[in-house]
């Protein structure tokens, strides 16, 4: 008895060492792991967002705030003319809030009556409030200090920040927050974990034989695979959307035919990364490996459990290369802010585009790797 | 010829799996390619259908380049490797449905062809059952079916009896000897001597990526395996007594057997018989053994073809 039971560990030990795509992907997978929440959590200030400020006043007093701002390194700032023209760029979910420095700011500051005004995108709790206290925060601990400095006694009353104001008029919940994010979650899972199956599996079988032998191009072969992947990713999209409706009934848009294409493009994309993988992939348990990891490190990118702002700056800018990044913002758009065709345009472009190079990669890559 | 190979090779590194091989199939042919594990021959036959890419040399399949005309070619052969290439989810009906859909069969044809299928390579019985539900020999059947499916006019088997046993595998040939009722040729590969004896009208004898040689069965066994022996078989206590009476027709024991070379057996059976006889040695077994494949591969490479297999 103890001698089989050995004799199965140690084979099933040295198959695993035998296969160097697994071994490497069972060390990539915690190394990309603490790598990723070293660099999301491990630091002093873990969250950057963007912000708009329009500054009417323009004199030194106001260029030392925006620079004292700047210094927290809490916002990625951009400064604006007019604060009409920051909204625009709010409402299109580019910034996260607005701070508007009025004309008369420095005079009210020396008669201790400054105020500011604050609006934010409420449609993320959590990054709006930290947002607003951080800004509250911040007027307090500046100006105390720059009263300090001026006058040499302390400063007692804060500069008031006036107002804010969500986006979104109804208040944003977390069920609202997390449905759109928790929508994301087939996109990359299912949809590329069964595709990543799909070749490997039948090279392993030997049944990719049989296919290979037939008068078809490659394409043919992604595509039939790709229509089978995107009927099991379907179905997990719509048992989710159907639990998440009824079990949480989240004030949602539900603009299905504007979330249909998006589904479609996201899976679209989550296919050709898990065929990619799976022409690669020379045993079945290296490439559900791989799968997984990836799958894991890229849910980071689309504010699925946490809000992309809490990434580093640098890794924010690498979600703007990764496809399902626009898949999960396009959905928040739909589902929370209401969006349009012509707001989505954008994100389509680019999930078409992205899919579109990720299949001829795909098949160059069956042609290197399959068809060796 | 409907294959034409000349000069081709394929190399992994160093070793070359198939080096410089030539030859060329008759329509309506059954072609053996007969060696030893590692002789190429598998290689060879994924060359032709496709499945690999070889270095050096031109194979001309029904007049069309392999290489300019790849997809064309894949359509006119129907390949059957030695594993079984079926989804054992699926039913019969259904993997047959599968590998139509492969060569884009209209509803009509692939209807016809499962006719075909259920007539001539009887799976009709099965049809609807699932895969991972049938015998060894039926899986085959399904296999050699779906390879069947699209009606290639070359039908190419990688080892299609390895692991069968007596009853099936004869069941098998004469499956393939039917197709040639269908002017199928079939181009196979095997290491049974026996196989390739009875079903093949010529045998490539294939050996380190080479031809060592290749002819109709009966003329390689005449020209290369040499003359017929006399295999006597005696009861165990008098083997001694009985070599040291065929001493002058230089016996040797083989197996358990006194095996006798012998360019006119009949006559040589004779004298054994009489010679053991009077001398009060009964046989129980006496016989005239023509040179067979296995004898031809010892000749040509020195070693046995069942034990390098």
């Amino acid at each position: 008895m103890m001698n089989s039971v050995i004799g199965i560990a140690v084979k099933d030990v040295k198959t695993f060492f035998r296969e160097r795509g697994t071994v490497f992907w069972t060390i990539a997978f915690p190394v990309m792991i603490l790598l990723l929440f070293t660099a999301i959590f491990g630091r002093e200030i873990p969250f950057n967002a963007n912000i708009g400020i329009v500054d009417y006043q323009k004199d030194s007093v106001t260029a030392g705030v925006i620079s004292g701002f700047n210094q927290t390194g809490l916002f990625t700032i951009q400064t604006f003319n007019n604060t009409a023209e920051a909204l625009n760029e709010l409402n299109a979910a580019k910034l996260r809030a607005v701070l508007t420095i009025p004309q008369n700011f420095t005079s009210d500051l020396s008669q201790a009556k400054a105020n500011v005004s604050l609006v934010v995108d409420g449609t993320n709790p959590d990054v709006s409030r930290l947002i607003r206290d951080a800004t509250k925060t911040f007027f307090s601990e500046y100006y105390k200090q720059f009263y300090y400095q001026i006058h040499g006694v302390n400063y007692t009353a804060p500069i008031t920040v006036d107002e804010e104001v969500a986006v979104v008029g109804q208040q944003i919940g977390y069920k609202e927050n997390i449905v759109p994010g928790m929508l994301t979650y087939p996109l990359l899972f299912s949809s590329m974990v069964v595709s990543t199956g799909a070749i490997v599996f039948e090279r392993e079988k030997g049944t990719l034989k049989k296919i290979r032998a037939a008068p078809i191009p490659p394409i043919n072969m992604l595509l039939g695979k790709t229509l089978a992947a995107m009927l099991q990713t379907a179905i997990s999209i719509f048992i989710m959307a159907t639990l998440a409706y009824v079990l949480l009934g989240p004030k949602l848009t539900w603009n299905i035919p504007l979330l249909i294409p998006i589904f479609f493009l996201g899976s679209i994309n989550g296919i050709a990364l898990g065929l990619i993988i799976s022409c690669i992939g020379r045993a079945p348990q290296e490439a559900s490996n791989a799968a997984t990891t990836i799958a894991i490190v890229l849910q980071f990118f689309t504010g699925m459990y946490f809000p992309i702002e809490y990434l580093p700056t640098f890794m924010q800018q690498m979600g703007r290369f990764i496809p399902v990044t626009y898949a999960a913002q396009a959905l928040r758009d739909i589902m929370i802010r209401n969006a349009t065709i012509t707001d989505l345009l954008l994100p389509m472009g680019t999930l078409t585009g992205s899919a579109v190079i990720l299949y001829a990669v795909g098949i160059l890559l069956y042609r290197r790797w399959v068809e060796k | 010829m409907i294959i034409e190979i000349e000069g081709l090779a394929k190399y992994y590194g160093e070793v070359k799996a198939v080096d410089g091989v030539s030859f060329s199939v008759e329509e309506g042919e059954t072609f053996g390619l007969l060696g030893p594990n590692g002789a190429g021959k598998t290689t060879l036959m994924e060359v032709l259908c496709g499945l690999r890419r070889f270095d050096r040399g031109k194979v001309t399949i029904n007049g069309f380049d392999l290489n300019k005309d790849s997809l064309k070619v894949r359509g006119m052969i129907g390949f059957c490797p030695q594993e079984t290439l079926l989804y054992d989810l699926l039913n019969v009906r259904e993997n047959l449905a599968f590998s139509a859909s492969l060569y884009s069969l209209s509803s009509k044809k692939f209807k016809e062809r499962l006719d075909f299928s259920s007539e001539v390579l009887g799976v009709g019985e099965f049809l609807n059952r699932r895969v991972q539900q049938l015998s060894g020999g039926m899986k085959r059947r399904a296999n050699l079916a779906s390879s069947l499916i699209h009606d290639p006019p070359i039908v190419i088997l990688d080892e299609p009896t390895v692991g069968f046993d007596p009853t099936i595998k004869r069941e098998f040939w004469d499956l393939l000897k039917n197709l040639k009722n269908y002017g199928k040729t079939v181009l196979l590969s095997t290491h049974d001597m026996y196989e390739a004896d009875e079903i093949c009208d010529r045998v490539a004898i294939m050996e380190k990526g080479k031809i060592a040689a290749l002819d109709k069965p009966h003329v390689l066994k005449k020209t290369i395996g040499g003359e017929p022996s006399i295999h006597v078989k005696v009861k165990e206590p008098q083997v001694k007594r009985a070599l040291a009476v065929l001493k002058e027709y230089n016996g040797r024991l083989v197996d358990s057997e006194i095996k006798i070379l012998a360019s006119n057996p009949w006559q040589t059976m004779s004298e054994v018989s009489n010679k053991l006889v009077s001398q009060g040695i009964f046989t129980d077994k006496i016989e005239i053994v023509e040179p067979t494949l296995e004898d031809v591969f010892i000749k040509l490479s020195g070693r046995k073809l069942s034990e390098e297999s």
